[in-house]
């Protein structure tokens, strides 16, 4: 009776030790799932095309005329939207051309909508500490693309920063 | 009764070393499913990215590069009016850039129908089709700058717009 009794014990103490090393296990596995999912889920699509979209873009010759024969670039129209330097032929504000060009651009190219896989962009031009350009579309995801590029004129750094989230 | 007591515990081992055994190969196959899927994913991204790379290599190929002809050296810059005398003579490249479709799309400024570009159109035009060919496979695109020169009172200057440069590919490889 004593023995049975002993057994039954051990038996019971085994199962609890065996219970805990499931316990154990699934508790780590769930730990790993977690931390793979939240990885997983905050993914960069890969950077290769908003490099070349910020590249074109700078390179766009704008409407806004330096001279009868020559227009200002987007990239020389940054420039001279932060020094405030000149103004265009027509007499329109370097930072107007600039913030209607830029918006155009962005809309074509990335366009945000029920029909496209773009949930929304957000576009930032800075130089050291003020902001010259600040335009953002749609909503923000964790599926996204984006680069930062700089460039400096005058010893000023310009920095561009686009995103697109899917 | 000794005996039976000891082939119970062998018993008792064996099948708790079995159920462990199971236990753990189950979370192995699950570990290696979740692995091999994201290795996929990695897989599909690094293709995408080098599919990309291609297009923007041939972007900078001396056929339709800026090279200097506006200004500096420009990353990802098409010579318009290269590309179109490039088009007159596409026959002679037909097996050279081994991609089926190549194509250039004006997207800024944007307009309302899409016009061919030929002898005829230029540069009021937004599509310039450089190689013709079946579009079976899948199609890669990139952001380029379109550059030529336009003249005002007869001295020329650069104009520059924002263009997708997109290849098709018959199949992966």
């Amino acid at each position: 009776m004593k023995i049975k009794k002993i057994m039954s014990k051990r038996a019971q103490e085994e199962m609890i030790g065996f219970g805990l090393i499931i316990i154990i296990v699934a508790v780590i596995l769930l730990v790993f799932l977690s931390v793979s999912l939240n990885k997983s889920k905050k993914e960069v699509l890969g950077t290769n095309e908003v490099n070349s979209f910020i590249q074109s873009f700078l390179s766009y010759t704008t409407s806004c005329a330096e001279y009868q024969d020559s227009y200002y670039s987007i990239q020389k129209l940054i420039i001279e939207c932060n020094n405030y330097e000149s103004d265009c032929l027509d007499g329109r504000k370097t930072c107007d051309v600039l913030n209607s060009t830029l918006k155009g651009i962005v809309d074509e190219s990335w366009p945000v909508g029920e029909n496209t896989p773009i949930i929304g962009y957000e576009l930032s031009i800075n130089s050291e500490q003020t902001e010259l350009i600040s335009f953002t579309k749609g909503n923000i995801t964790n599926n996204y693309k984006g680069s930062v590029q700089e460039f400096s004129s005058r010893g000023m750094s310009i920095i561009i920063d686009f995103t697109a989230y899917y | 009764m000794v005996n039976k007591k000891a082939q119970m515990k062998i018993q008792q081992t064996a099948f708790m070393l079995l159920a462990i055994t199971i236990f753990f190969v189950l979370v192995g196959l699950f570990v290696l499913i979740f692995k091999i899927g994201s290795m996929q994913d990695t897989a599909e991204i690094l293709e995408r990215d080098n599919a990309m790379s291609l297009v923007s290599k041939l972007a900078n190929s001396p056929e339709f590069a800026c090279g200097s002809a506006f200004g500096t050296q420009k990353v990802d810059c098409i010579d318009a009016d290269k590309v179109m005398a490039l088009k007159q003579n596409s026959a002679i490249y037909e097996n050279f850039w081994g991609v089926s479709n190549i194509e250039i799309l004006k997207i800024y400024p944007a307009s309302e129908e899409n016009i061919e570009c030929n002898s005829f159109t230029y540069p009021n035009c937004n599509i310039i089709q450089i190689k013709e060919g079946e579009l079976a496979g899948y199609s890669v695109s990139n952001f380029v700058s379109l550059c030529r020169k336009e003249s005002f009172e007869g001295s020329p200057y650069n104009k520059c717009e924002l263009a997708k440069l997109i290849v098709s590919y018959e199949s992966i490889q």
